[in-house]
């Protein structure tokens, strides 16, 4: 079943003055539980397809339907609320909020929906145990290592069971032996819950693990 | 969770949080230190006019107070005397006989108000007795006066001393007595002591050729806050020859002075106010652009504009309110010994003796005091922290989570 469909997106910046065409025409299906790898070099334009698709940034030109919903008609308040009910976004940098323990950071979400208190620390803990890190639960981001705070990060991500997480260069922090922990436990929750997870990523562990590869190159795709 | 986010960002950085805490209780100590000492100021001034001479309420035949003459004695007084004295709310009243006249004595001579009294009525009604420094009280011995000490400097008189007052009678002659010095006053107001003297009712009376008649009831009520409607009562009780008339009658420039006073602290509040505005706004802006990634992290996963503004407006709050409490808590501890001790202002007190306020200041705060401050910081803060919100949500999330 497709998931989400972008039709000849073109992303333009103004680099002092000059455009600069970040993605050049991409036309892509994605469909529902897969597992996708955009790969590339360095500003090939994979992180700025990967903000396209998580409705973080608007194309210039073309069109994005998840589910069959153009996006480009959604208001800010409909995409926050798009992003929070269908989205999971795991960043390069883990990004998670200093001041909150590991559950906490989980729970934030759960909260944003208006989950009862008593279900979201049932449901945060259960994912915790699931993907190993319990013991992690009252710490801070600043207490823990990087693959630690990675790990907490997915399962942010996957908390509210998001059709989509979107994972950009969620390894490039970590060495390869807990870069490949991390990339089991998402492949895991990908087989088991029929997440579809879309990496951006020029990580070769990464890519060897694509069950399909999208080729990235000067804002086009190069090859699939 | 919003409030313990927004209370543990606060906390993310330190010094600066506790400097704009800070600077919220110093804020919050300076209002209320001004309103204490405005508050003070005013209350000394009125009631140190209240119990010179004005009291809380006069009662004359009607004309009196804008043109004292001598010939306007209360007709009918025991009538007066009688509503006065059924009255519940009246503790206490004094009869005067009121006039102006000159009083001289072997090296000079001046123009003075001359307050004929009985002693044991006037010393209810006023602070007279009490602001005697030297010598006595009126004893009803039919020659004694009682004189200011800026009088006495003038007249270079003092206890024991011989002065003449003379005066116009009602039928316009002149009246005259012969006075020994009992006593020298020094009140809150230099220009009360250069100008009014006191002298047994009975001996006004003969030389002033009233027989029993006299000029004015000086009236004390329960709370000086009745005296209106004890006023109003009184009238409707009196003859339309009558004029009843309450402090807030008697002195009407007294009372716009306070109004102006009241409206001037508003203008040096609105001033405390502003100052502490750019600080909450420094440091919330400095706040919000520190976290911008993190910001962009929350837009990411679905935090909805309005709870981001809400986030940064929230921190800001919880600054303003616990600096508030804090503030007020101890703004009100720091008033308690200047209430009691005052505040010696001697290096103005010629100044302030001729505004009646005395040279020791004693701040005041009402509970009103309180309240508009325990409101206005908290909204205070909340109106700082609009435009570091505003910046918040304008952010694009895409730049947002890119920015280091």
């Amino acid at each position: 079943m497709e998931l989400i469909k972008t039709e000849n997106i073109i992303k333009t910046y103004q680099d002092n003055g000059v455009p600069v065409h970040a993605v050049n025409g991409i036309s892509l299906e994605v469909n529902e539980g897969e597992h996708i790898v955009l790969a590339g070099p360095s500003g090939s334009g994979k992180t700025t397809l990967l903000n396209l698709l998580g409705a973080l940034d608007k194309p210039t030109e073309g069109k994005i339907f998840f589910e069959g919903d153009d996006l480009s008609l959604k208001s800010k308040k409909e995409l926050s609320d798009f992003r929070l009910h269908k989205l999971g976004f795991i960043f390069q940098a883990y990004n998670l909020i200093p001041v909150l323990t590991a559950m906490e950071n989980i729970e934030f979400s759960m909260m944003l929906l208006g989950v009862p208190e008593a279900e979201r620390h049932q449901r945060s803990e259960s994912l915790l145990e699931e993907l190993g890190i319990a013991e992690l639960k009252n710490k801070r981001p600043n207490e823990m290592s990087g693959g630690q705070q990675q790990r907490v990060a997915v399962a942010r991500a996957i908390i509210n069971n998001p059709k989509l997480v979107l994972a950009d260069e969620p390894t490039a922090n970590l060495d390869s032996k807990t870069g490949g922990h991390l990339l089991d436990l998402m492949d895991k929750m990908n087989e088991e819950k029929n997440i579809t997870f879309i990496f951006a990523s020029h990580d070769q562990q990464v890519i060897e693990r694509a069950r399909r590869l999208v080729k990235i190159k000067d804002g086009l795709v190069d090859n699939e | 969770m919003l409030i313990k986010l927004a209370w543990r960002n606060l906390w993310r950085n330190k010094r600066r949080s506790t400097i704009v805490l800070l600077s919220v209780i110093v804020g919050v100590n300076a209002m209320l230190f001004m309103d204490g000492m405005t508050n003070g100021m005013l209350s000394q001034i009125l009631f140190n006019q209240i119990s010179l001479s004005t009291s809380h309420i006069q009662i004359h035949n009607k004309g009196f107070s804008d043109n004292k003459t001598v010939q306007g004695i209360i007709k009918d007084s025991e009538k007066v005397e009688k509503a006065i004295s059924n009255n519940p709310d009246v503790t206490a009243y004094s009869r005067r006989v009121i006039t102006f006249g000159l009083l001289s004595s072997a090296s000079n001579s001046t123009g003075v108000y001359i307050y004929g009294v009985i002693p044991e009525e006037e010393e209810k009604v006023s602070r007279i007795k009490s602001s005697i420094i030297e010598g006595n009280y009126l004893s009803n011995a039919k020659n004694e006066i009682i004189i200011g000490k800026k009088l006495a400097e003038k007249l270079k008189v003092g206890l024991g001393d011989k002065v003449v007052a003379l005066a116009n009678t009602p039928d316009g002659t002149i009246g005259s007595e012969v006075f020994r010095v009992a006593g020298i006053f020094k009140t809150p107001s230099s220009e009360f002591d250069k100008a009014f003297i006191y002298i047994p009712l009975a001996t006004s009376q003969s030389m002033l050729d009233l027989g029993e008649s006299f000029h004015e009831f000086a009236i004390i009520t329960k709370n000086y806050k009745q005296s209106n409607s004890v006023r109003d009562e009184l009238t409707s009780k009196l003859d339309a020859g009558i004029e009843v008339l309450s402090y807030e009658d008697l002195l009407p420039f007294i009372i716009i002075q306070l109004d102006m006073y009241k409206e001037s602290m508003f203008v040096v509040n609105f001033i405390i106010s502003l100052a502490l505005i750019f600080g909450i706004i420094n440091s919330t802006l400095m706040s919000v652009f520190e976290r911008i990634q993190e910001i962009g992290v929350l837009m990411s996963i679905g935090m909805r504009i309005w709870k981001i503004f809400g986030m940064v407006v929230l921190e800001a709050l919880i600054l303003g309110v616990f600096g508030t409490v804090i503030g007020v808590v101890s703004g009100y501890l720091i008033n308690i010994p200047f209430s009691i001790y005052g505040i010696d202002l001697s290096f103005f007190a010629e100044s302030l003796e001729s505004f009646a306020m005395g040279s020791i200041l004693y701040p005041q705060l009402s509970v009103e005091n309180f309240i508009i401050t325990l409101f206005m910081i908290p909204l205070i803060s909340v109106i700082a922290a609009l435009y570091p919100a505003y910046r918040a949500i304008k952010l694009e999330p895409v730049y947002a989570i890119r920015y280091v």
